[in-house]
């Protein structure tokens, strides 16, 4: 580790700015008190609504990752990250937005218990969908997990809604860069 | 000016531990270590273990009346001497109070080091007496802001501390330490820079600039190149370098606030003072150049005004040490992430020497006499016999030989002071120029003066910004501080009146102030003071300031009417300046 980070690059010139998408950006930092605030805090100031942000050990002792989604234009949000790169405790941030990756959710439902056999059958073929399976089950109540694309999620809890869904829980997008081909990930984690 | 750096120590005693010692002498060990003379500060209960051991440590403490001044004097000794001022304060409300003066700092890449006290670690959380989360609040407003919760952390924390505000683009650091940190004892060493944990703190690529050959290339294309340069260039250290770069391309050199003295003003290509209250013929060359480097600045509202209509015959470069400045206001072509002494020798070195861009400087020198003739030749109120703002600065600017440190406060008087004193050196003009801190010239002006006794130390105020942080004039007479204070009275929140003018159809709402007879106040703190109403008397009271070993004020009644002009309305553009009648 040379501790130290270095920029110097031409900024690309003629970049149409107003385009208004969903960003994955993943931020390696360090782990302390406080670090969690600064980042959050400088995307509040800067307007930016944040679908969701996790944070998480990494293989690195003392360095956490934090994956973040957000909805912005790609020139506002590539300022924004220039802006988070310039915080101390944050080492490396990314969009992965243009490079190849696999992002992955998990979600907690809690279903009323499917009624019979058939019912029983096409839940679970649905939970297949989305990396999903029951946790616990009992005559009322099933508690499912889910482990998939937030876009995948979204559109099985959308079908879920026909089992009785009662309570959700999600614990926002993950994500990891990939080489340009990916084998075929299980889960129905795929590629964007 | 170079930033201070660690002074070398023997490494072989560094790594040893050292006789234990409590936390706060440590804290002062570490200030020492890092270049720090002079602090300011304001005791109280939980910074009390530092002022114990004060007197221990080649430090001088300088009491302020209230912890935003001595935030203020901080930053103005940091922008007259380069290093970094330090600023003490105690927890809870001691801590809150220095809020605007980082928020100064931060705005304007000022290095400091704010350090503050709280509660004992056991009554963190719970509410208790004088106990605030002031990391939480300081965190917009600095560089870094952290806790220290072990007293073997204190020597690593204070080192650090000052690597990340001189580092790369400076700005405020705060250091909270919780009271028992500072009264336990520690062996920790001071570390030496190889040991600071920093791996996150950018620092710009030193040496070559290798993207100069592309500006090199623009230049050698462009007819009517500009450069605009910011507060970038005194920060690296770089007005020689601007100067021979200017020269040597035979390039006008325009200014931001805070680049007044990138170039003599006098200077064959010194362009003038840009933005919102700037010279129309700086303003009228950003509109109408082909290339514009930007060197050290933002492209801020100020400079800009409307973007869309911004420089729109130029092809824009900026160069600036901080990544995330560069496309951030204006559409760049080139930007350069890069020290601006850096890239000013990179370009001296690939530029061939040029023919006399005869045309072009012409051009500008003659939309130069209209605008001086209309704004400041022309204005001529002082001639009638009306005190005019203008007259005042110019006449301090005279006085002085243009040598003098001149704190601006906020609001007319600050861009009189910009447009009007006639600066020739770098690091002379001081001013909170992102923030528009109100109250920043009188205790800016005291840091200023002790940190360059060498030159007289001016603060030229408004009355309402003089109001807002006039109680530092104790602190002037307790420590003999030699500032010149010249009070730009109209007994007006000038600026707001002024736009109320001309924005809010006269309609005059609390902008006229009652303020205090200053010459009776400043009799009361022992201070000379004097009034002048006419402009006759104006040579003759600066004389008698300037003849005062310590601090001294003038109270400048002025014609209460006068605006500053020209002026760009908001949400306009540098091509779309209202220029007042004849005041």
């Amino acid at each position: 580790m040379t501790g130290t980070v270095t920029a110097r690059t031409l900024v690309p010139a003629g970049e149409p700015d107003a385009v208004s998408r969903r960003h994955v950006v993943t931020a390696l930092v360090v782990d302390r008190p406080g670090t969690l605030n600064r980042v959050s805090g400088l995307l509040r100031a800067r307007s930016f609504n944040i679908e969701s942000l996790t944070v998480g050990t990494t293989d690195q002792p003392g360095r956490s990752r934090m994956t973040i989604a957000i909805r912005g234009d790609d020139g506002h949000l590539r300022q924004v990250l220039a802006q988070l790169e310039r915080v101390i405790d944050v080492l490396e941030v990314r969009d992965l937005t243009t490079v190849p990756h696999v992002e992955l959710e998990l979600a907690l439902v809690e279903l009323s218990s499917p009624t019979d056999a058939e019912g029983e059958r096409r839940l679970r073929d649905l939970l297949a969908t989305a990396g999903g399976e029951p946790i616990t089950t009992d005559a009322d109540t099933w508690r499912v997990r889910l482990a998939a694309t937030p876009d995948r999620i979204d559109q099985v809890l959308e079908a879920l809604r026909g089992f009785g869904l009662r309570r959700l829980v999600r614990a926002g997008a993950v994500a990891m860069t990939t080489p340009a081909s990916p084998t075929q990930p299980a889960n129905g984690a795929t590629p964007t | 000016m170079t930033a201070l750096r660690l002074p070398a120590t023997d490494a072989a005693t560094a790594s040893h531990a050292v006789a234990p010692r409590i936390g706060a002498r440590a804290v002062c060990e570490a200030l020492v270590r890092e270049g720090a003379t002079t602090l300011f500060g304001y005791p109280g209960g939980t910074v009390l273990p530092i002022y114990d051991v004060l007197r221990e440590f080649p430090l001088r403490h300088i009491l302020v009346r209230h912890e935003q001044g001595g935030t203020h004097a901080a930053d103005g000794w940091s922008r007259v001497t380069g290093g970094v001022g330090v600023v003490i304060a105690t927890s809870g409300p001691g801590a809150i109070n220095l809020v605007t003066g980082l928020a100064t700092a931060m705005m304007d890449s000022v290095p400091l080091v704010a350090i503050t006290g709280n509660v004992p670690r056991a009554l963190l959380g719970k509410d208790a007496f004088q106990e605030t989360d002031i990391v939480g609040i300081a965190l917009p407003v600095t560089k870094y802001a952290t806790v220290v919760m072990e007293p073997d952390e204190v020597p690593l924390a204070v080192a650090e501390a000052f690597e990340i505000a001189r580092s790369g683009r400076p700005g405020p650091v705060l250091l909270d330490f919780p009271k028992d940190v500072l009264q336990m004892e520690t062996s920790a060493p001071h570390p030496e820079p190889h040991e600071l944990r920093l791996p996150g703190l950018l620092r710009p690529v030193r040496g070559d600039v290798p993207e100069a050959d592309d500006l090199a290339a623009l230049i050698a294309r462009a007819e009517r190149p500009l450069i605009l340069s910011g507060h970038g260039v005194q920060i690296a250290g770089a007005t020689d370098l601007l100067r021979q770069v200017a020269e040597r391309a035979e390039i006008p050199v325009a200014h931001t606030l805070l680049g007044i003295g990138n170039i003599d003003e006098t200077h064959r290509l010194s362009a003038g003072y840009a933005g919102m209250h700037g010279w129309m013929h700086v303003n009228k060359a950003i509109q109408q150049c082909d290339l514009l480097i930007g060197i050290g600045c933002r492209y801020d509202d100020r400079i800009t005004g409307k973007t869309s209509t911004f420089a729109p015959k130029a092809t824009i470069v900026h160069v600036d040490v901080d990544r995330s400045e560069i496309g951030k206001n204006v559409h760049t072509e080139l930007g350069v992430v890069a020290d601006a002494g850096d890239l000013l020798a990179a370009l001296l070195r690939r530029l061939p020497p040029c023919e006399p861009r005869t045309a072009w400087l012409a051009e500008i020198g003659a939309w130069r006499e209209v605008s001086e003739a209309r704004s400041w030749h022309g204005s001529g109120a002082w001639r009638e016999g009306r005190l005019s703002a203008d007259y005042v600065i110019d006449r301090i600017g005279e006085a002085t030989g243009h040598q003098a440190t001149l704190v601006s406060d906020v609001g007319q008087n600050q861009m009189w002071a910009a447009r009007y004193f006639g600066f020739r050196h770098p690091y002379r003009h001081l001013s909170s120029g992102g923030l528009g801190t109100m109250g920043y010239s009188v205790p800016a002006a005291m840091g200023a003066a002790l940190g360059a006794p060498e030159r007289e130390t001016w603060a030229v105020a408004g009355d309402g910004g003089f109001q807002m942080t006039m109680q530092e004039l104790a602190t002037l007479v307790q420590d003999q501080i030699p500032v010149r204070i010249a009070v730009l009275n109209n007994h007006r929140l000038g600026m707001i009146r002024q736009w109320q003018e001309i924005i809010y159809d006269e309609n005059f709402h609390s902008a006229e102030l009652i303020g205090p007879d200053l010459v009776r106040l400043c009799e009361a703190y022992g201070i000379p003071a004097w009034r002048a109403t006419k402009p006759e008397e104006v040579d003759e009271v600066i004389a008698r300031a300037r003849a005062t070993p310590g601090p001294s004020l003038i109270d400048f009644h002025l014609d209460e009417a006068q605006n500053v002009y020209p002026m760009m309305l908001p949400g306009k553009g540098l091509s779309d300046m209202v220029e007042g009648g004849d005041r």
